[in-house]
């Protein structure tokens, strides 16, 4: 009893402010007497979500796997080219800004563009999440694989070894710290361009049923969508810095 | 000296072009035999090029002057064929891997099978048997210096190198690893070229002591350590290792 008393007041400690935003929201609802179109109560978002548990986890589902599969693929497009641009200064000398005008695009107006040359679908969403998850892995892949413990050049040199085995057993090791900040940084941002691609072009996921459910008046819906999506976000983020502090303990 | 000569420094010199293309003379006609199994210490104020002198004999850098050999050949022959081992002032032991697995580096790096029997000696030659499974960030600084010597040697090379391998220490680790080393090379007695700026270390280890000093730095003296091996601490104490040390310690600073 003690040890549940101890671990409410420290889940009070911790989250009292957005209880208390909870609160405000359902009194403010109560004493204007909102009609449920235009803000729904809290209750009536937490009876949507638990009622219809089927269509949040189905659509959650879909944009994760996107968000996810999108991620895989961008961080392994952006560790493939951070790589190829370490091997050649000329290479780093062209990669490196395009990179960098390419990342500085927004990427609600990639969407538009994106959608007219994959279609409509889920292509286009997917190629949105690699856009998105590229950049911060080329960008400290780059910064990790020149980032090589003091003097271990001149070991490697003096132990003789080959380029390859130089490659293999240093300089890609040396990168994987900032490997991990990349995977931090991208993991939310994948989850919320996945969203933002669903809600502007696409036919299913998260986004789209944010957008259907506001079509149709069904505000307490799209409020359940957004709290779906932020657990989400919240979790990837959470997973991403764990995975960085094991790492980061072992390579320290 | 040995009748062979192991370590040839044919009157080198070594000259640095600068960011701004002026010229800076490092090292200037150093002219430096040693001998197969001899233990040399190049002794010397910071800034003299003695690293300079190391790092030739290493591979790392080409004399612009004269020339550097090891048994006839060329140093950068004798990395390619893995036959140098080296140890720096900074341990360069790589974070991610175990003790054991820093040790066994040189051979993966050389393409060799890892020969788990000779790690495993060489961690107990240390005095590190127990910490195999240890990460670097877990051990101290003397610990570290002791794996990195370890990872030296275990590839029995033909020449080891030292560069200020305890420079970091405070003074009662380093003369602790001092007697350490003295132990560990004992037992292979390997032709060693030790880098310091300890008149104590230079004595205590080697059999010949040479001073460098100036800019351009130059072999200002050359001295034959006559204690016999192996040596104990003890011999720091007696007034014959002081009297040497004094003169080394003229030899390092003639204004002083």
């Amino acid at each position: 009893m003690t040890g549940f008393a101890t671990r409410a007041r420290g889940f009070l400690a911790k989250y009292w402010g957005v209880i208390g935003v909870l609160l405000l929201w359902q009194g403010w609802v109560w004493a204007k007497d909102l009609n449920a179109i235009v803000m729904p109560q809290p209750l009536d978002v937490v009876r949507d979500l638990v009622t219809n548990p089927g269509i949040y986890l189905s659509n959650a589902a879909l944009t994760l796997t996107l968000a996810a599969l999108g991620l895989v693929m961008g961080m392994a497009l952006g560790t493939a080219i951070a790589v190829l641009a370490w091997t050649s200064r000329l290479l780093s000398g062209i990669l490196i800004p395009l990179g960098l005008i390419f990342s500085s695009v927004p990427v609600v107006a990639l969407i538009p563009i994106l959608a007219r040359l994959l279609g409509y679908d889920v292509k286009t969403v997917l190629a949105i999440v690699v856009i998105i998850s590229f950049f911060p892995a080329f960008v400290f892949t780059s910064a990790g694989l020149r980032a090589l413990p003091p003097g271990s050049e001149d070991l490697f040199r003096v132990f003789g070894s080959s380029p390859w085995q130089r490659f293999i057993r240093l300089v890609l090791p040396s990168a994987v710290p900032s490997w991990m900040i990349a995977l931090r940084l991208s993991a939310p941002p994948a989850v919320l361009s996945a969203m933002v691609a669903e809600f502007l072009m696409g036919t299913s996921g998260l986004g789209y049923m944010f957008r259907q459910s506001a079509a149709d008046f069904q505000t307490d819906r799209a409020f359940g969508t957004s709290v779906v999506a932020t657990a989400i976000s919240v979790l990837c983020f959470t997973l991403a810095t764990l995975a960085e502090k094991r790492v980061n303990a072992r390579w320290s | 000296m040995s009748p062979e000569t192991a370590i040839n420094v044919d009157h080198v010199g070594m000259v640095f072009t600068l960011d701004d293309g002026t010229e800076l003379t490092a090292v200037r006609d150093v002219d430096i035999k040693i001998g197969k199994g001899e233990f040399v210490a190049l002794l010397g104020p910071s800034g003299c090029g003695k690293s300079t002198i190391l790092r030739l004999v290493a591979a790392l850098e080409e004399a612009s002057f004269g020339r550097v050999t090891i048994e006839g050949q060329d140093p950068a022959e004798l990395s390619r064929a893995h036959r140098l081992g080296v140890a720096f002032q900074d341990h360069a032991l790589l974070p991610w891997l175990t003790v054991k697995d820093n040790v066994a580096l040189p051979y993966k790096v050389a393409g060799k099978k890892v020969d788990t029997t000779r790690v495993k000696e060489l961690l107990e030659l240390v005095g590190l048997g127990k910490f195999a499974g240890a990460r670097p960030s877990q051990l101290s600084g003397g610990m570290r210096q002791r794996v990195s010597i370890a990872r030296a040697l275990v590839l029995r090379p033909d020449v080891l190198l030292l560069d200020e391998p305890f420079g970091a220490l405070d003074a009662v680790t380093r003369r602790h690893m001092n007697v350490e080393l003295q132990r560990i090379w004992a037992e292979d007695e390997v032709t060693t070229l030790l880098v310091t700026h300890s008149v104590e270390e230079a004595l205590f280890l080697a059999d010949r002591v040479l001073v460098m000093t100036g800019r351009p730095g130059t072999v200002a003296m050359e001295m034959k350590i006559p204690f016999a091996r192996p040596r104990d601490p003890s011999i720091q104490r007696t007034p014959e290792f002081h009297a040497m040390a004094d003169k080394l310690t003229l030899a390092l600073e003639p204004e002083a």
